[in-house]
């Protein structure tokens, strides 16, 4: 298939008392792992839902692997792996069963070795015999990623796949992530973790109020913020004060002053003056902008666990 | 079709790991079969315990007493003549009692010769809601009359014969095992289909299959084919241990075999009627109290447990309105009268609310969001 994976243009999902998706435009290329990105409500996964073929649009086109969504969405089901958000697995079934069944509705017969071989890689083979009734919240994750890939699917749509997940696990996973682009596959992934999207995506579009705030690579997305942040730890208030003094625009994030430099060339002068200031403080450093002040400045407000922040 | 015995087996395995999916679908069953054939099975006559206070204790009050006891239907044992009957009989929560007066063999034998009172009483003490009541009144006063043939040396001559028309002798296990069979057939796909439904919508299963490539038709076709296959099960196990326990009469014939049908499209039926449920059910809790609402009232006056004939004729209007009601029938023309016009009617009836139902409820259980 020579174009996009995914193509997405003045999409819409109005709801009588809201707009979920008020005109989005995107295309996601083969092999490239996209993530939506944005806080609960954005819209991300009313969005994600729509190329999923679960929802009708409003208006728009959405097209998924050259098929319309509208139309007949069983035409491309088997090529197009899922993790919903909201995923439960089935109490009653054990993780080898359910990933056995789960490939047959599919149409693919999964020998045991290759149940074996998906458990394995989302480190769920020691439980492949416990009915899912008595799995943690992250091991349930883990299950519904192994569902998601029992398909082999060309496009994998992860809603929030790390959501539940230890520290070790969410690692794990990445590797994962990265293996399956490797293979040529595509993923389109949903989070409100700034640091995954930074981590795992080649594209990042921020959503907001049913709309994408901005899109590209992090790195551009980075660079289009273009600030450097010079952190005085501790300062506090007296530290504000000084700034001010001098004229330097400045903030406080708890104790920390804060002053962004907009302009590379500017930070040695900026830092000199910050270092010169008559206060007592813990120390000093420099931070290299992220996506997390790529996504205050579009939002203006911070996200903690996909709630917006003041 | 590959897609709807995965699933059928699928959900088949987690059914009867519940348990209490398979409680309903074979322990339920028998346990009822063996518990009302005991109660209801046995041809012999209970005898009841009478208690006497005899203050007369001659040679005629003892007579009526071996009368009384010579029925076999009641057994005499005494109270004692010093105590107060009414005292003693809430003592001892009796149903019913008798007293014989003092001055019995002689207030008779006055009336005899004109010298007496006109009657002679006897006194029965007892509460007429209790089941024992009217049995014992029965007995005494059929006692008391063949006595008072032989004291008058006259003879019955109005009587009666008994002519047995119905073609089998039936227990009352015979037309309970049907009920049973057509309530666990409303349990098992009603009760299942209204949590399910419940539970999938709000667990998000719906969506999640909607993933994948099976159908929603598959899906119900599935559940269909599980149900039907189960319930075909248990039908058979019923009838075995009907057989077995209690010798119900039931044939094996071609017409027996018709109640399959009855199954597959009570299935249909149920499971259309769960859904139904379901879809207006907010969670699987309120999913299992609207299932019991409809299910309750039904599986008690839909004729599984006793005929519609025994219930005031508001409830058999109520029953009529019940499809487990035609259920049953069709069951019971089936397995045990053998009617094939019942059998018909019934089929016809069943039919129709399975196709209302699983149309109303296939459509009402969205998969996908609008």
């Amino acid at each position: 298939m020579a174009g996009p994976v995914i193509e997405v243009r003045g999409l819409t999902k109005h709801y009588p008392d809201t707009k979920a998706v008020d005109g989005v435009d995107f295309e996601v290329r083969k092999g490239e792992v996209f993530s939506l990105l944005g806080p609960n409500g954005a819209g991300k996964t009313t969005t994600v839902e729509i190329l999923e073929g679960l929802r009708a649009p409003t208006s728009g086109v959405a097209k998924v692997l050259g098929h319309e969504v509208g139309n007949d969405y069983s035409a491309i089901r088997r090529r197009v792996g899922v993790l919903p958000q909201e995923f439960e697995p089935f109490d009653r079934l054990t993780p080898a069963e359910t990933v056995a069944y789960w490939g047959r509705l599919f149409d693919r017969a999964v020998s045991k070795e290759q149940v074996a071989r998906l458990l394995a890689d989302v480190d769920l083979a020691h439980k492949a015999k416990v009915q899912a009734l008595h799995l943690s919240g992250g091991e349930k994750r883990k299950l519904g990623i192994a569902m998601s890939l029992v398909g082999e699917p060309e496009l994998l749509f992860l809603d929030e796949p790390t959501t539940g997940l230890d520290p070790k696990a969410r690692r794990d996973l990445w590797g994962l992530i990265r293996r399956i682009q490797g293979e040529g596959r595509t993923v389109i992934l949903t989070t409100h973790y700034l640091d995954e999207a930074e981590q795992l995506a080649d594209r990042v579009a921020i959503m907001h109020k049913g709309r994408i705030a901005i899109i590209g690579t992090p790195r551009e997305l980075v660079a289009r913020a273009g600030k450097t942040t010079i952190v005085l730890e501790g300062a506090g208030a007296a530290g504000l004060a000084e700034a001010q003094r001098l004229g330097v625009p400045a903030e406080l994030e708890g104790d920390d002053l804060l002053v962004r430099v907009d302009h590379a060339s500017a930070v040695r002068e900026v830092l000199g003056r910050i270092a010169a200031m008559p206060v007592p403080a813990r120390g000093l450093y420099t931070r290299r902008a992220t996506l997390e002040d790529v996504f205050l400045s579009m939002v203006g407000a911070k996200m903690e666990d996909g709630v917006l922040r003041p | 079709m590959n897609r709807i015995l995965v699933e059928t087996v699928v959900f088949g395995k987690q059914y009867l790991r519940t348990k209490v999916g398979a409680f309903f679908l074979f322990i339920f069953p028998v346990l009822l079969i063996a518990l009302f054939g005991a109660v209801f099975a046995q041809n012999t006559t209970s005898t009841f315990e009478l208690r006497v206070q005899d203050l007369d204790d001659t040679l005629m009050s003892r007579g009526f007493l071996a009368a009384l006891n010579n029925t076999t239907v009641v057994h005499v044992t005494a109270i004692p003549a010093s105590e107060d009957i009414g005292e003693y009989i809430r003592a001892n929560s009796l149903g019913v009692a008798l007293r014989v007066p003092a001055g019995f063999q002689a207030d008779v034998a006055a009336s005899l010769a004109g010298t007496g009172p006109p009657f002679v009483n006897l006194t029965i003490y007892g509460d007429p809601s209790r089941s024992t009541y009217g049995v014992v009144v029965g007995v005494v006063s059929a006692v008391a009359e063949q006595f008072n043939f032989q004291l008058a040396q006259a003879r019955p001559i109005v009587g009666f014969d008994v002519e047995n028309v119905a073609s089998s002798q039936y227990q009352a296990i015979d037309f309970i095992l049907p009920g049973i069979i057509g309530m666990t057939v409303m349990f098992n796909a009603m009760y299942t289909m209204t949590a399910m439904c419940a539970e999938y919508r709000t667990r998000k299963y719906f969506k999640l299959l909607a993933t994948t490539t099976l159908k929603k038709h598959e899906w119900l076709l599935s559940r269909v084919l599980w149900f039907s296959m189960a319930l075909l099960l248990s039908l058979l196990v019923s009838i075995a241990v009907g057989k077995v326990l209690w010798n119900v009469n039931i044939p094996l014939n071609g017409i027996t075999a018709l109640s399959v049908v009855f199954i597959v499209v009570g299935v249909l039926l149920f499971a259309g009627l769960g859904m139904l449920l379901g879809a207006f059910s907010k969670d699987p809790e309120s999913a299992s109290a609207i299932a019991n609402v409809i299910g309750f009232p039904m599986m008690f006056l839909g004729g599984s447990f006793w005929q519609l004939e025994m219930m005031p004729s508001y409830l058999q209007a109520v029953a009529y309105a019940m499809p487990l009601t035609y259920l049953n029938n069709g069951l019971r023309d089936a397995l045990v009268y053998q009617n094939l016009g019942g059998i018909a009617f019934n089929l016809a009836v069943v039919s129709a609310l399975a196709i209302v139902f699983f149309v109303l409820g296939s459509r009402l259980m969205r998969w996908t969001q609008k």
